[in-house]
């Protein structure tokens, strides 16, 4: 056991737990001050709930991991997609998405679509948000494992239900909260580390050059072009498919602050990426990559090798947080997916809002513990499993949430189809692996575009009601 | 719809494509910088695009916006 690096992750997760039950009378207060934080967060705060929700351990271990064993190159496309989430996500729906009053990604599909493709969504949802606590889970049981000394599924179980305990008391109120604290220490623990790595190897110049003496094919691109479009387009298109990256939008004062909190957030994005490129120049001087038997591990080499035990600490609560600033924004899109959309729009209209919530609440445990369920014997390694999740949810929800805002035409067959089209063609790629890793969404998305298109234009043509609430997107005034 | 395609969002977007299709057209794997292929610089000289671009477009909508609500 690292002792002193245990003392500062416990005093963390304590911490972070208070903040939970502070906020748990405030979120239990509405369901709207539950899933959207009474839709009240300011630009400051937004934007760094916001980075948090996005640079999850993919974006840290995976990404530094990644970059090391398949060359840099890996770790840029990444950030090539991954950076570009914020702005690609505000030209073509945050203030649309905001405009629009909806509480939940489902609820917009209800709105525009109907309930059909609401309650498809609310499946994709809780199965895409579920699989994506695995990579979490699997980044906090490597870390957890290393620095209390226990068996990695211990620290999957123990980890695992302490995130699932604060986000299921606070709601959004707290993850957003927490976020703010947790995309600070996730900002200040990349930016000392670098530091560090910076002065130990005499500047950037010179730690390049080591990265490339002892790891030869670190500059390379070790994998087919597909993989990289692959990755790219998967990344891209996260902040407008993932349910717990647009809740956040939801969650703003108005369009205005979703826009500006989503502007400084790519800011902060792009630090990240710019601070794992040192970071991972550093993890390829190591040489270790061939050794480790997981090679996300290498971020925290890194940062054993090169930090003392209490900055370490630091460092590794900081990655604790990047995990459960993101796994916890996951955790209410899927009890907001079942409590809200299913439970309460369909089986008991007349549900309290404390009954709601309360459900919520259970929802919440039981994903998490099929979360942890999973990563007792994780499939892959981080990046390719997020990679999934973002390909998945584009092959599904792409095309019709961004043609929902923008085409009139486009309607409930058409939705349907592309929704069952892209999700089905995906999942037949991932099995059977005909490309590169991760590249699946380079066919599984235009055919959930084509199928949309196509089906929508062959079947009648939605509502007038319909049609005007799309104009409503844009801010046009309707004169009836 | 024609106003939709002059939408700061829309023509941004173009960009953003045009940006993404120079990478991933041009793909200069065997070329090196300082070690490094430059297909990977080009990934990482985008960071710095992608933010401006989110710059633009914000200051774009707000101004567009404004003169909606003076008409």
């Amino acid at each position: 056991m690292q002792l002193t690096e245990t003392i500062i992750l416990v005093i963390y997760l304590i911490l972070m737990t208070l903040m939970g039950i502070y906020f748990t009378k405030r979120a239990h207060t509405s369901e709207s001050d539950y899933w959207t934080a009474g839709r009240q967060i300011n630009t400051f705060v937004g934007a760094f709930a916001l980075f948090a929700a996005l640079a999850s351990s993919s974006s840290l271990m995976g990404a530094v991991g990644s970059g090391v064993s398949l060359g840099v190159p890996f770790l840029f496309a990444y950030g090539f997609g991954a950076v570009a989430i914020l702005p690609f996500t505000m030209f073509l729906v945050s203030g649309q998405i905001r405009r629009s009053g909806v509480a939940t990604l489902p609820e917009f599909f209800k709105q525009r679509y109907g309930n059909k493709v609401q309650l498809l969504a609310v499946a994709i949802v809780v199965i895409g948000m579920t699989f994506y606590m695995v990579p979490q889970l699997t980044a906090s049981g490597l870390i957890g494992s290393y620095i209390l000394g226990v068996e990695y599924t211990t620290a999957v179980i123990v980890l695992g239900i302490g995130f699932t305990l604060y986000a299921a008391l606070g709601g959004m109120w707290a993850i957003t909260y927490t976020d703010l604290v947790q995309g600070a220490l996730i900002l200040v623990g990349m930016f000392i580390l670098s530091i560090i790595i910076l002065i130990q190897h005499n500047g950037f110049g010179s730690l390049l050059q080591d990265a490339l003496a002892v790891t030869p094919h670190f500059g390379d691109i070790t994998q087919p072009w597909m993989s990289y479009f692959g990755l790219f387009l998967a990344f891209l298109w996260f902040g407008i498919v993932s349910p717990s990256a647009v809740m956040r939008n939801f969650a703003s004062r108005d369009a205005r602050v979703a826009r500006r909190s989503a502007m400084w957030a790519c800011l902060l994005y792009l630090t990240i990426f710019i601070f794992g490129f040192i970071v991972a120049s550093a993890g390829a001087t190591l040489g270790i990559a061939e050794s480790l038997t997981n090679q996300d591990m290498i971020f925290i080499s890194v940062i054993e090798h090169y930090m003392t035990p209490i900055l370490a600490g630091i460092m590794f609560a900081g990655l604790i947080a990047a995990i459960m600033s993101s796994a916890d924004a996951m955790l209410l899109a899927i009890s907001a997916g079942v409590a809200r959309d299913i439970y309460k729009e369909y089986i008991k209209k007349d549900a309290s809002e404390k009954q709601v919530t309360r459900l919520g609440f259970v929802v919440m445990f039981i994903a998490s513990l099929i979360g942890i369920l999973i990563a007792i014997n994780p499939p892959q390694l981080i990046a390719i499993m997020v990679g999934w999740v973002g390909g998945g949810l584009l092959s599904t929800f792409g095309f019709p949430l961004v043609l929902g805002i923008w085409w009139k035409r486009a309607n409930t067959a058409g939705a349907l189809a592309g929704m069952i089209g892209g999700g089905l063609t995906f999942v037949i790629l991932v099995i059977t692996e005909p490309f590169g890793v991760v590249a699946e969404p380079i066919i599984a998305a235009p055919v959930s575009l084509i199928l949309l298109i196509v089906v929508s234009l062959m079947t009648p043509p939605p509502p007038e009601e319909t049609q005007k609430q799309v104009d409503r997107y844009h801010g046009e005034r309707i004169v009836s | 719809m024609n106003s939709k395609l002059k939408d700061p969002g829309i023509i941004l977007l173009y960009v953003l494509v045009a940006v993404v299709a120079i990478v991933l057209i041009w793909w200069p794997t065997d070329i090196y910088l300082l070690g490094i292929s430059l297909a990977g610089w080009l990934m990482f000289s985008t960071y710095l695009i992608w933010f401006l671009l989110a710059i633009i477009y914000v200051l774009w909508i707000e101004r567009v916006q404004k003169e909606k609500e003076n008409e």
